[in-house]
């Protein structure tokens, strides 16, 4: 996955997956654009995924079952895919959000205390 | 769990995507669009908006390549590549890829062929349930698995808590004919319990049941069950077969089951056509009153669960005493007894079976099999050095590919790939070769067990030669082996290469003169193998040759065996003697016979009857047990028709008979061990009988020594002749068949078969006759050094023709590669003489030196062939001689062509080029 580059990359590599869960789960299925269109939107410009960081992602949590990706059209009638959870995704989302609430909290708990 | 559904999914994706690039394609075009879109929107102009686009998504070429790899497994897809792009590379450079192939081919053909019978005859479990479990009944004073009494297993039988289950069996041969000439089946004579305790069910119709096989009284109806091939080759595989009746000596049994095709029996190296139970041999014996003889049997055993080889050893050694005692021969004298009971029983694992074969055949083979390593690295080092003169042409194209930034271990794992391609196909053609030779060699050892063992106890020689995974394990890891063996090399090298080479034109670096210096090593390598190889070859046909040259004692050409059994004829034992008279004097008779003369065992009969003598007069005193001789029984005018001189005394008359004085005659050998080299006619023998002691037997004459035992190798033993006519009850059982020879008047033996057997079939129509030529017996008993010496003679010979082409490649490329210096060399007034001798020269360095290591290898391993040779020693110093000198008068053709051609060398034209 060197076609990210960069250290932003990195720090992305490890939460893209909940991120993604994250944002499908609260807007319903959306193209790969659109996705990253939001992605930019919530961290106020800093998190611009390029192609080649975004659509293996993709194509991984769906090939693990998590995400499934149908042919649909978009607003202004253009022919796009579109990715929804499945049932498995949510499972995963709900795993991965405790799981990463727990990091945050060790994390907090030793940032904070002396 | 996810993790693995994405493994299964790139699985599928590699085999066959479900996503065509075509679909990623477009969607990554329309997020494109969309980006330049949203930056027309802020306000770009079009072209600046598709920049901004193509900065902030990225290209869409890169993020295809890194779909594709997450689609798939990126490895996999590259080896399709470098598969691809190896096998376009063979097609387009032909010549390279059928010597490479060939010679390969040649060498994994050969190790597979031999592994295979390695693996049959060595290490191959028997298809039987649980063969672990298994053990043989051995002796604790020797290492061969000895011939029982049947008593002995008997008295084993009824003491089931010692295994779980004892079987014991005989090989036999049966005939199957009705009269007349002998037409012979593979049989075995098994306990009743052999095939409940083996584990093996008939496919079709039981096995025996201890119904089938009473002791002491004779069964109901005589039972046979034959195995697969028997089946399918006798009653053509028809179910009617159960129910039907074949004869086996005479005698009809009911055929009531079939065994499974991949059961041959117990003993490795033969097979069964048909087994009957141990009961029934009192029946084709002929005995009337059905009475049960000890018969020589093997003895198996199944240890029962977690039982381990000692407990059951501790165990049957527990109740030897009573075992031994219970079996005590009759009549034998009492220091013989004391041996008996003494020696202890031992248990011998028999995961893979019983085989007299494999101790024959096991050295011999061990030495084929290095021979043939021999070859394939031999084979090795050629293809390594072709392939090495190859990747110098392509090192243009390896630099470019590094200048576009393929990785070293891209280009190495590339190279290894082509190798293994080679490889691969080498060993395709190989498996064919591997199981054309193995069966050929199998055919060349049944040949003489068929011509030579025409006697009750060898049946034909088979070995399930079928691949089972160790042959395919063992032809996978050569193959590996190979690859990387003559791969690795030239692969490395060209990983060296440098990116910037490729901007050169003419590179001529320092790359080139380490390539020339591998080659040069590898060609003394090829050059030591094979002068090993010659020389093992030389060994093993000087063997040969003085094994044939061995004088014999006696006169082969044209003596005619016609082994007489006595089958069915009911005759009293004190009849036989008679009857063996008649059927000689008839055979005398006829025109076109010189001598006939009939002995219990023929030259070469690959069995000695052996006999202890108690005492000479006149000769040193012998231990209390007697010492052994061999023993034959002859009528007048053997030593006549065989060609045997006597040096000293007479020769039986018709005369000698029961009821006169007992006469022996004596060979050479047995004067020297046991009168001390006297004269010792008039002298007389005592011998331990069986019985009440005989009365001393007078020496009459002394007869030539004569090679008479079991192989042309073995030495001349003290040998002891009886009158046929004087053999009387306590011979019997030498008479049930003995041997007639015929020497012809004149030319051939073989027209007089037909007349030689209507004589003795007019004696006695029940006889069942088997012919052959004391030639082809001989012939037949030399068969393991002549295959010794074919395989070795047509192994040196390759690995000639490698080492050759070889040296032959690196000294053309040397040539090449000098040619501009040769060219000024010329034009400077060198004489093409003095060329020559610059490319000889070192040629010539190149073969001395694989010579001397090849020699002093060669000296080192002969060590482990001493006990396969004859006649010779191992370090015969004129065999390592003559196969230098071959090896060098073989190179120095090798190198003189590439020579030649450097001398023809035209100065003018060479610099013109440069």
């Amino acid at each position: 996955m060197s076609t990210g580059g960069g250290p932003k990359a990195d720090i992305l590599q490890g939460t893209l997956d909940l991120m993604v869960l994250q944002i499908l789960a609260t807007l319903g299925p959306l193209h790969g654009y659109a996705l990253a269109a939001r992605l930019e939107l919530v961290s106020k410009g800093v998190l611009k995924l390029n192609m080649g960081t975004l659509y293996p992602a993709l194509m991984r949590l769906e090939q693990r079952g998590l995400l499934r990706g149908d042919w649909g059209v978009t607003d202004n009638n253009r022919k796009a895919r579109f990715y929804g959870l499945t049932k498995a995704g949510r499972r995963e989302l709900v795993a991965e959000r405790a799981e990463w609430d727990r990091m945050v909290s060790i994390l907090h708990a030793l940032l904070h205390e002396g | 769990m996810t993790r693995v559904r994405e493994w299964i999914d790139r699985l599928r994706g590699t085999l066959r995507p479900r996503r065509s690039d075509g679909e990623l394609e477009e969607e990554l075009r329309l997020h494109f669009q969309l980006a330049a879109e949203e930056a027309q929107r802020r306000g770009e102009s079009p072209s600046g908006a598709a920049r901004t686009a193509a900065i902030e998504a990225g290209g869409v070429a890169q993020v295809m390549e890194a779909l594709r790899d997450q689609r798939g497994f990126p490895w996999c897809r590259d080896l399709g590549r470098d598969l691809h792009y190896a096998c376009r590379g063979l097609v387009r450079n032909p010549g390279l890829a059928v010597v490479a192939v060939a010679s390969l081919a040649l060498g994994i053909g050969a190790n597979t062929a031999i592994f295979s019978l390695v693996n049959s005859l060595l290490l191959r479990a028997l298809p039987v349930r649980e063969p672990g479990q298994l053990v043989l009944v051995g002796s604790g004073t020797d290492s061969r698995i000895p011939y029982w009494s049947s008593e002995i297993w008997e008295q084993l039988q009824h003491r089931p808590q010692l295994f779980d289950g004892t079987v014991a069996w005989a090989t036999a041969r049966f005939d199957l004919s009705a009269r007349g000439e002998t037409q012979f089946v593979d049989g075995v004579w098994a306990s009743d319990s052999y095939f409940d305790v083996l584990g093996v069910q008939a496919i079709l119709g039981r096995t025996f049941s201890s119904a089938d096989d009473q002791p002491g009284d004779t069964p109901r109806t005589p039972v046979a069950v034959v195995s697969y091939a028997f089946w399918q080759r006798y009653f053509d595989g028809a179910p009617s077969a159960i129910g039907r009746t074949v004869t086996l000596d005479r005698v009809g049994f009911t055929v009531i089951g079939v065994t499974p095709p991949d059961f041959f029996g117990t003993d490795v190296g033969q097979t069964f056509d048909v087994a009957v139970p141990l009961g029934f041999k009192p029946l084709t014996d002929g005995s009337q009153n059905g009475s049960r003889r000890p018969i020589l049997v093997t003895i198996m055993a199944r240890l029962r669960p977690g039982q381990t080889r000692d407990v059951a050893t501790a165990a049957l050694r527990g109740v030897q005493p009573q075992v031994r005692d219970a079996t005590l021969p009759k009549g034998w004298p009492k220091q013989f007894l004391d041996r008996y009971l003494k020696d202890a029983f031992a248990l011998v694992p028999a995961v893979t079976g019983n085989s007299t074969l494999r101790q024959q055949y096991q050295r011999p083979l061990l030495t084929i099999m290095v021979v043939g390593a021999l070859v394939l690295l031999i084979a090795c080092a050629n293809v390594a050095n072709l392939l090495l003169a190859r990747a110098t042409a392509r090192r243009h194209e390896f630099s470019v590919r590094r200048a576009v930034g393929a990785s070293r271990w891209r280009l190495v794992r590339q190279l290894l790939i082509e190798s293994a391609v080679l490889a691969g196909l080498g060993t395709a053609v190989g498996l064919l070769i591997a199981s054309w030779g193995s069966h050929v060699l199998v055919r060349q050892l049944a040949k003489q067990i068929a011509d030579a063992g025409r006697n009750a106890t060898t049946n034909r020689v088979f070995l399930d030669l079928s691949l089972d995974w160790r042959v395919l394990a063992f032809t996978t890891g050569v193959t590996a082996a190979t690859a990387l063996l003559f791969g690795l090399a030239p692969a490395l090298r060209a990983s060296l290469v440098a990116p910037v080479d490729a901007l050169r034109q003419h590179t001529r670096g320092s790359a080139g003169d380490a390539r020339a210096g591998l080659a040069s090593g590898l060609v003394v390598a090829q050059v030591a193998f094979s002068l090993m190889l010659v020389v093992a070859a030389g060994l093993f046909a000087r063997t040969l040759s003085s094994l044939t040259a061995r004088p014999l004692g006696f006169d082969q050409t044209g003596v005619l065996l016609v082994d007489v059994d006595l089958g069915r004829a009911h005759l009293d034992p004190s009849e036989r003697a008679a009857l063996y008279q008649r059927a000689r004097d008839a055979v005398s008779m006829l025109p076109g016979v010189a001598n006939a003369a009939v002995a219990a065992l023929p030259p070469i009969a690959s069995r000695v009857i052996g006999q202890p003598i108690q005492s000479v007069s006149g000769g040193p005193s012998l231990p209390p047990t007697g010492r052994m001789s061999a023993l034959n029984v002859v009528t007048p005018g053997w030593f006549d028709t065989l060609g045997t001189r006597l040096v000293a005394g007479r020769d039986f008359t018709d005369r000698d008979r029961l009821g006169t004085p007992p006469l022996v005659i004596v060979n050479e050998t047995f004067v020297r061990v046991f009168t001390n080299g006297a004269n010792p006619v008039g002298q007389t023998i005592s011998i331990f009988l069986p019985g009440p002691p005989p009365p001393p037997m007078e020496i009459i004459g002394v007869a030539a020594d004569a090679v008479y035992a079991s192989s042309l190798r073995d030495t001349i033993e003290p040998t002891i002749y009886l009158p046929l006519a004087q053999c009387g009850e306590v011979w019997s059982r030498f008479l049930a068949s003995m041997n007639l020879s015929v020497r012809p008047s004149g030319g051939s033996p073989a027209p007089l078969t037909r007349s030689v057997a209507a004589a003795i079939l007019a004696v006695n129509p029940e006889l069942s006759l088997t012919f052959r030529s004391l030639s082809s017996q001989i012939d037949a008993s030399l068969t393991q050094e002549r295959v010794l010496a074919q395989v070795a003679g047509f192994f040196g010979a390759l690995a000639l023709v490698l080492a050759s082409l070889g040296l032959y490649g690196v000294t053309s490329y040397a040539v090449n590669r000098r040619r501009v210096e040769f060219g000024v060399r010329m034009a400077l007034g060198a004489t093409p003489g003095s060329v020559v001798g610059l490319v000889l020269a070192r040629a010539c360095t190149l073969v001395l030196l694989g010579l001397v290591i090849g020699a002093t290898a060669s000296v080192w391993a002969s060590k482990f062939v001493a006990l396969l040779l004859y006649g010779l020693e191992p370090r015969d110093p004129s065999t390592v001689v003559g196969a230098a000198a071959l090896l060098a008068a073989v190179a120095g053709m090798a190198a003189w062509l590439p020579a030649m051609r450097a001398s023809r060398i035209d100065p003018a034209v060479t610099l013109r080029s440069e």
